[in-house]
């Protein structure tokens, strides 16, 4: 199984923010969101979704709310706050800086 | 990771659990419903996601490793932090966790005290179901009825109680006196004292205590009057006596000719039902005559010497085991009375009640001594603490306040608020922990000090004051409490920044608010120093006051021999007389002797009874008389001044008329108007103390305590009265090391049986009465001294810091021609007006809260002028000495220099 957070430090940590954008989504959603949107490259386990899971709301930037999925099951959904929506523009510059300098790096030896 | 979070998820661990468990659970069966809606059956899909993802159990490893590790890592690392930055600064290190050991060692050992006599629970089974008849205040015998409450009692009440009681599941009963035999144990050549408590045999069994070894007592050792010489060791005896050897059982003990076998040795903990006793054996009542002769109690219901504790069947509560007590109670009395009951007796027994007393703590003696002292020393050391913690408080505010610009530059770099403030309370938990271990190794060599300073004489009292979890929990407590205060404010005070101004900030500008909190808390341990102070002195005066009492005598120079003549093998007839004469003699004749004399009582208690005097009327209100039978020189040996008629003498023999000398209070009382030289008089039906004639008037005496009133006393001689007295009174001249020997010689001369030993000193038997007071009065001057010394601390390390930090201010002020003088009068003048508030708000708690001590006050009142006076100067004079020595270095400060650090 891919794990996507051992290839690059805060990688999934970034992805989950990036996938709570556009509003609430509960654990199976963001697993499905992220590996929907990779195409299938990062499947995110829950071995490595809960812990993430939990950091982001530890550090604030992330809180969870119990909620009823359709099937009436109750599940945890999690929502950005204000400081997580800083903090994904943030690391979305920081990474963008990494991305223009990995590929101006790699583009050159291509 | 802020402050409240972390110490939020170290509380909620267990919601925390729940939650995780649940939402863990919810997003497995959503994947498995998934599989199952595309047509899988639910085994299938169950199996699937299991084979796919790691089990539920594993995620929440994760997740916590993810939570607690970082905690854990965060801890350490602040430790690290911590531990680094206190080595970096050994010299506040050293205090801070010197003055929080001392705050903590003090309350540590004071509680361990409080602890074992106030608050230790009997080590037996469900100390909670015992209770006590009556209150136990009583020590002794008495053949009266009381009118009223009933607290000691009968062996054959005892018998008749247990034998017909609903409402206790045992019941016991104890000899209200120690006693103090000798015995020959082993066949040994020599006779040692032994502490015996007479017990009836279902003791053991009512208290719930297994033996160590062997057996303990059972109803079956206590059926026949002087048929069973079987003894119980306590453990600690077998410890001290026999090494713990096992072979102890069926050892052979002789007292006063009875042969006892050993059969048991009771449980490490047990030491009887009185915290402060620790009988070496437990002999049954039914051997009580052979134990004490003369003591003929097993069949006389007027004999009364023994305490009943009994256990409350279960599910019996106090309200009914008391209703059940007092109705067999009176049918009993009922029964004593007689087929004819009169009014009287009728009324009496209405009256009589027993009072069931709670005795999960054991009897109460000790703890009615000592509580009100102990727990003024609870809030004695309470208060160093405080004062302490303020010290060390205001030693982090002086730190913090150097480390501002350290603070400022983490938090530029994005440490947060709540991150700094965790750093710092780690660095006081650190110093709180060193001060707590230190404290409680403090307190654990200062509790056995205090223990020896709490007993009544030079045998330290048999309490275990070893530190137990208890303690050792109250001092964990304390020192958490302790981190918190003096930590918490240091830690916000100092990160609650203003990141650009300190950053730029040299010492020029003085932070205001941080200066007054630290004023604040100099004011606040002055305040509170000057009011142990004045409790100290009120307590030293009343000390003094008590020791210039007059008792009367002289104690000096008095020592005290303790003589066996039951063990001897003597009775009540001429030949015990003659041999307490001969022993006078000779004893008397010692180079270096001034007089000797047997005495009966030596001070602090004795036999009282009204005396009645022909031709005067009863009444209620004759006071009772103390007696002592004493030997012909007693009154010279003494030194207590005859007034009117003449001494005791060798003269008063048992063929002569029986005779009296009184103190002017019996003379006053019960020959009110004329001379009692000449006239007689009675004590009760007893034949042998009928029609005694007063020879002489002695000036008033002491007899029972330093702080009673003059009572009526009467002296008799022992030639005229045969009874056992076991004290010698011996009158040296000067201070004779062999004195003891010699005595024993002498003794031993008249009859080489008689076992001797050397007992405390008259001084220290008076002395010993006024114990409890000298326990407060040192002990709260010690700490008193202490707090004043803390106190110093925090005054000259504000004023210290202070200075540094107005060295600009001074060195501009010098530049303008101020003189030196005038610098050092400005820094005295601001430290004098900070002194003065806190010893003005300081006297008016003294006024205030002398007002709880007042009973434990002899001679002066509690707003004592003198004394409050006394502590006001003197804690002036140690600030302004703090002050001193930072005044002089500012006066000292070269303008030139102070200008040129900005």
């Amino acid at each position: 199984m891919a794990k996507p957070a051992d290839l690059l430090q805060g990688t999934l940590d970034l992805l989950i923010l990036q996938t709570l954008e556009p509003g609430p989504l509960h654990g199976v959603g963001i697993a499905d969101r992220i590996e929907q949107a990779t195409h299938g490259v990062f499947v995110v386990g829950p071995g490595s979704l809960f812990p993430a899971l939990h950091r982001l709301a530890d550090k604030g930037w992330i809180e969870g709310k119990w909620g009823e999925l359709e099937s009436g099951r109750r599940a945890k959904f999690y929502s950005l706050t204000p400081p997580g929506r800083a903090q994904l523009t943030r690391e979305k510059r920081g990474w963008q800086k990494v991305r223009t300098a990995m590929s101006q790096v790699l583009g050159e030896e291509t | 990771m802020g402050v409240k979070r972390y110490l939020l998820r170290l509380l909620s661990r267990r919601r925390f659990e729940e939650d995780l468990e649940q939402e863990i659970q919810s997003h497995f069966e959503t994947l498995i419903e998934r599989r199952t809606a595309r047509g899988e059956s639910i085994q299938e899909a169950r199996r699937a996601v299991r084979v796919e993802f790691e089990s539920g159990e594993q995620v929440k490893e994760k997740v916590r490793d993810a939570w607690f590790g970082a905690v854990l890592e965060a801890t350490l690392r602040d430790i690290q932090y911590g531990t680094r930055a206190l080595r970096k600064s050994p010299v506040f290190t050293l205090i801070a966790v010197l003055t929080l050991a001392l705050g903590i060692g003090a309350n540590t050992a004071i509680f361990s005290l409080l602890n074992a006599v106030l608050l230790r629970d009997l080590p037996v089974r469900s100390p909670g179901q015992l209770v006590l008849f009556g209150p136990g205040a009583w020590v002794g015998s008495t053949e009266t009825f009381p009118n009223g409450s009933w607290q000691l009692f009968s062996y054959p009440f005892f018998r008749e109680f247990r034998d017909k009681n609903q409402a206790f599941s045992g019941i016991a009963a104890v000899d209200s006196i120690l006693l103090e035999p000798h015995a020959r144990i082993a066949g040994g050549g020599s006779m040692e004292k032994v502490q015996v408590e007479l017990v009836s045999g279902s003791y053991f069994q009512a208290l719930g205590v297994e033996p160590a070894l062997g057996r303990v007592l059972t109803d079956g050792d206590d059926r026949t009057p002087g048929g069973h010489p079987v003894a119980v060791a306590s453990y600690s005896w077998w410890n001290r006596r026999f090494s713990r050897d096992p072979g102890v059982l069926g050892i052979n003990l002789t007292i006063n000719s009875t042969v006892y076998t050993v059969v048991g040795v009771a449980p490490r903990e047990f030491f009887g039902i009185t915290v402060g006793q620790s009988p070496d054996l437990w002999i049954p009542l039914a051997m009580e005559k052979q134990v004490s002769p003369g003591w003929n109690g097993l069949e006389d219901r007027r004999f009364q010497s023994l305490y009943i504790i009994g256990r409350r069947k279960p599910g019996v509560g106090a309200a009914q085991a008391s209703a059940n007590t007092n109705l067999l109670f009176k049918q009993i009395l009922r029964e004593y009375a007689g087929p004819k009951p009169t009014a009287k007796d009728l009324e009496s027994i209405r009256r009589a009640r027993i009072d069931l007393t709670p005795a999960s703590k054991g009897l109460a003696r000790l703890r009615r001594q000592f509580s009100v002292s102990l727990w003024i020393l609870m809030v004695v050391v309470a208060l160093v603490l405080l004062i302490a913690c303020a010290n060390v408080a205001n030693l982090l505010l002086v730190r913090a306040a150097g480390r501002r610009r350290e603070f400022a530059v983490r938090m530029s770099i994005g440490a947060t608020r709540g991150r700094l403030i965790r750093q710092l309370l780690v660095e006081s938990g650190l110093l709180g922990m060193a001060g707590g271990a230190l404290g409680v190794m403090l307190s654990w060599g200062a509790s056995r000090s205090l223990l020896r300073m709490v007993s009544p004489n030079s045998q330290a009292l048999p309490i275990d004051v070893a530190p137990d979890a208890r303690i050792l929990g109250f001092t964990l407590v304390v020192a958490v409490l302790t981190v918190l205060l003096s930590g918490l404010t240091p830690a916000f005070q100092a990160t609650g920044l203003k990141l650009s101004s300190s950053l730029n900030e040299g010492r020029g500008l003085v932070g205001v608010s941080r200066n007054l909190l630290s004023r604040g808390i100099v004011v606040g341990q002055v305040s509170l120093s000057l009011m142990l102070l004045a409790g100290a002195s009120l307590f030293l005066r009343s000390l003094a006051n008590l020791a210039n009492v007059d008792t009367g005598f002289d104690k000096t120079n008095v020592s005290i021999t303790a003589i066996d003549p039951i063990a001897a093998g003597y009775r009540v007839d001429a030949r015990l007389e003659s041999m307490m004469t001969q022993v006078e003699e000779r004893v008397a004749a010692i180079p270096g002797v001034e007089e000797a004399s047997f005495v009966f009582s030596t001070f602090g208690g004795g036999w009282t009874a009204p005396a009645t005097v022909p031709g005067r009327p009863k009444s209620d209100d004759d006071p009772d008389v103390f007696h002592n039978i004493v030997g012909p020189g007693y009154l010279r040996l003494m030194k207590i001044p005859i007034l009117f008629g003449r001494a005791l003498s060798p003269r008063d023999n048992a063929a002569s008329r029986k005779v009296a000398v009184v103190t002017e209070a019996m003379a006053r009382a019960y020959f009110p108007g004329v001379s009692p030289i000449g006239r007689s008089f009675s004590l009760g039906n007893n034949p042998e103390w009928q029609n005694l004639e007063v020879v002489g008037v002695t000036k008033d005496v002491k007899f029972v305590g330093l702080k009673q009133n003059a009572m009526p006393v009467a002296f008799y001689p022992h030639a005229q009265h045969g009874m056992f007295l076991g004290n010698l009174f011996v009158r040296r001249k000067g201070n004779s090391k062999t004195l003891t020997q010699e005595i024993r010689n002498a003794v031993h001369a008249v009859d080489p049986n008689l076992p001797v030993s050397e007992a405390d000193s008259l001084a220290e038997v008076v002395d010993g009465t006024t114990t409890k007071q000298r326990l407060v009065a040192q002990l709260s001057t010690a700490f008193g001294l202490l707090a004043a010394f803390l106190s110093c601390i925090g005054i000259y390390g504000v004023v210290s810091y202070e200075i540094t930090r107005r060295t600009n201010e001074f060195g501009i002020r010098m530049a303008l021609g101020a003189a030196r003088a005038h610098i050092f009068r400005v820094v005295i003048a601001e430290t004098a007006r900070l002194v003065l508030t806190g010893a003005a708000l300081g006297l008016v708690f003294a006024l205030v809260s002398g007002r709880w001590v007042q009973s434990q006050l002899y001679g002066l009142k509690s707003y004592d002028p003198l004394s409050i006076g006394g502590a006001l100067i003197a804690m002036a004079a140690v600030a302004l000495l703090a002050a001193y020595l930072p005044a002089l270095r500012a006066a000292r400060i070269d303008p030139m220099a102070a200008l040129r650090c900005e």
